[in-house]
């Protein structure tokens, strides 16, 4: 079955202009400007069939921006190509379009100072939806989203939350057939991130849409994506089923515990003897550990440390994408090496 | 069973008249947008008319001021020079009308990237970017060219019959692609140069050359203005047309042609911008 989404030694240079100091520096500039050239994204290639959610994920800086607008048809490549159902983005751009959402959490694409419903009346006409589609996809959104409420404020007076959940509709409206989401749900509290999963699950599952995310969050990934693609310094390093980066990975946690009497790592060592947990240098009473969930459960470490100590308070965090990333990277590094 | 291949066609396909009626529809929608906007914050827009109004007061008393002091220049009576004048304002309303977004380009569109979302809609970029915004004050320009021209007309005792009409409604709108033109030549440089002070400022100043009749400048700046920057185009040559100058005024009839062929060049400029967009970091 040919793929929906082809992408072949995708590589993207951006000419950076270094600029001098000072005023003469900047006479100099006008005259020979120093150029530099940055690589953002090289040689990434992947495939992606129709009705698949894939998750894009790398840390800042990684490309995946860079990558995301070269989809959309925003940037054209250096060099390398891509194609979403036979049509090349930068080049087909107007019928392109048409067919494509895009959501970019960190800037809205709705008109600052018109009521969400204007926005969207724009939007009909200029993808031309039939009016039976927009009173049936705006249902929709007010069912899932409850976008109802905020229709007559204009864009700018939005809460970030608000705003996100508008600009998701406003994506969607002339039902495309494939959805970008970079970093959805950046800068949203907890409630209002499940709350765009939810809806993302549901919409996906209605209109067979393909979907490509980037996030920094990994419960973005682990709710709405099978398959991962990392990048870093514009190259990638995985591309396969989350689960196959789980089995690479594994899940890191960092406990934090807080202990009546303070205890050097040697003597946390000792407690937690024969799991393969390690102990940072202790600072104050709050005292810190490493361990992988997969090889460790957590309760029997906190079962241990409870038995042994008068423990005052305890934390675990889930390390993020970015350590996520970065331990892929290193293992990537070692292959190559 | 989900979709594997995208129907692309699968919108109505259109002809070449059937596209222009839906573009014209948005671009109508966005223009109706924007009047909804200014209405929203309508204080700014008392003072904004208020404004205008005053301006074009001060401008009205400088001219009489100044033709009140010159008789004639160069050969060119007062209402001459006065109808000119006043005919340069109808290109220029036209122009400031929609070019709005042009001088903003740089800063708004290219640094702070909002031209990502240009390139995300199914419309032409240029439209896009110069009906999302207009100036208002353009149509107080025009209205006050129009006044001008009639009273110069008048006392020059100029016949406007028909063919003048539709000569008027040819040729300016003709010179205010000359406009157009130059400006979005400059604007598309911020595709290369990211630059927020830009050259457009000091060329709008030129603009101020072009308000006379050329033959008062020296023999240097009647060839740039001719064919460098050719803002001989946006006023004298056309408005001498109606003023039966032999000279210039056959001339005149070249200003459609000028006007394309600036404008035109400048949307291929435009286009090459567009592929070299570079967006921003985030």
């Amino acid at each position: 079955m040919e793929p929906l989404i082809k992408v072949r030694n995708l590589t993207k240079d951006y000419r950076l202009i270094k600029k001098r100091e000072g005023v003469t520096g900047g006479l100099v500039d006008l005259i020979r400007p120093r150029k530099e050239l940055l690589r953002a994204v090289e040689k990434v290639s992947f495939d992606i069939p129709a009705g698949e959610m894939v998750g894009y994920i790398g840390a800042n800086g990684a490309g995946k921006s860079t990558t995301i607008k070269m989809l959309t048809g925003i940037l054209t490549p250096t060099a390398g190509t891509v194609t979403v159902g036979g049509l090349v983005p930068w080049k087909q751009r107007l019928q392109y379009t048409r067919h494509i959402g895009v959501v970019f959490g960190q800037r809205t694409q709705l008109w600052w100072d018109l009521a969400v419903v204007e926005s969207f009346r724009l939007l009909k006409k200029i993808y031309e939806v039939d009016d039976a589609t927009y009173d049936r996809q705006m249902k929709l959104f007010d069912d899932l989203l409850e976008v109802g409420q905020y229709l007559h404020q204009p864009v700018r007076k939005l809460s970030l939350g608000q705003r996100m959940r508008c600009d998701l509709a406003a994506a969607l409206l002339h039902r495309p057939r494939v959805l970008f989401l970079d970093e959805p749900t950046i800068g949203l509290d907890v409630l209002a991130k499940e709350n765009v999963r939810i809806f993302l699950r549901e919409i996906c599952e209605r209109e067979g849409v393909t979907v490509i995310l980037t996030t920094h969050d990994l419960g973005d990934i682990e709710q709405l994506c099978k398959r991962v693609i990392i990048i870093d310094k514009g190259r990638v390093h995985f591309d396969g089923e989350l689960d196959n980066l789980r089995r690479r990975v594994g899940r890191r946690v960092r406990m934090t515990v807080e202990l009546r009497d303070s205890a050097t790592s040697g003597e946390l060592a000792a407690i937690t003897a024969g799991l393969p947990v390690t102990w940072d240098e202790v600072q104050g009473l709050r005292h810190h550990a490493e361990f992988n969930r997969v090889e460790v459960p957590g309760a029997e470490v906190i079962k241990r440390l409870v038995n042994e100590c008068h423990v005052l308070d305890l934390h675990m965090a889930e390390q993020g994408i970015d350590e996520v990333v970065r331990e892929i990277y290193r293992q990537s590094g070692r292959e190559a090496s | 069973m989900k979709e594997t291949e995208i129907n692309w066609t699968d919108l109505p396909q259109k002809n070449r008249m059937e596209r222009t009626v839906w573009q014209a529809g948005i671009f109508a929608a966005y223009f109706a947008q924007f009047v909804k906007m200014r209405l929203a914050y309508r204080m700014d827009f008392f003072v904004d008319t208020l404004a205008v109004s005053f301006s074009m007061v001060i401008q009205l008393a400088v001219l009489s001021t100044l033709f009140s002091k010159v008789k004639a220049l160069d050969g060119w009576s007062f209402e001459q020079v006065l109808f000119i004048y006043a005919f340069s304002l109808l290109p220029l309303g036209l122009f400031n009308l929609v070019s709005v977004n042009l001088y903003r380009f740089s800063d708004q569109y290219i640094i702070q990237g909002k031209f990502d979302r240009v390139l995300l809609r199914p419309v032409g970029t240029l439209a896009q970017v110069i009906f999302e915004s207009f100036n208002v004050s353009g149509l107080n320009e025009i209205l006050l060219g129009i006044v001008m021209m009639t009273y110069a007309g008048m006392k020059l005792g100029l016949d406007f019959g028909v063919q003048e009409i539709l000569m008027l409604a040819v040729l300016a709108p003709s010179a205010s692609l000359v406009y157009m033109g130059v400006f979005l030549a400059i604007t598309s440089v911020s595709f290369w140069h990211e630059d927020r002070m830009g050259l457009a400022p000091p060329v709008y100043n030129i603009i101020r050359f072009s308000r006379y009749p050329i033959t008062i400048y020296s023999l240097p700046i009647r060839i740039f203005l001719t064919f460098v920057l050719p803002f001989a185009w946006v006023a004298f040559f056309p408005a001498t047309w109606f003023l039966g100058s032999e000279e210039f005024g056959r001339l005149a009839l070249l200003t459609p042609l000028v006007g394309l062929v600036v404008f035109g060049g400048s949307v291929l400029i435009w286009q090459r911008g567009v592929r070299n967009y570079a967006s921003t970091g985030s």
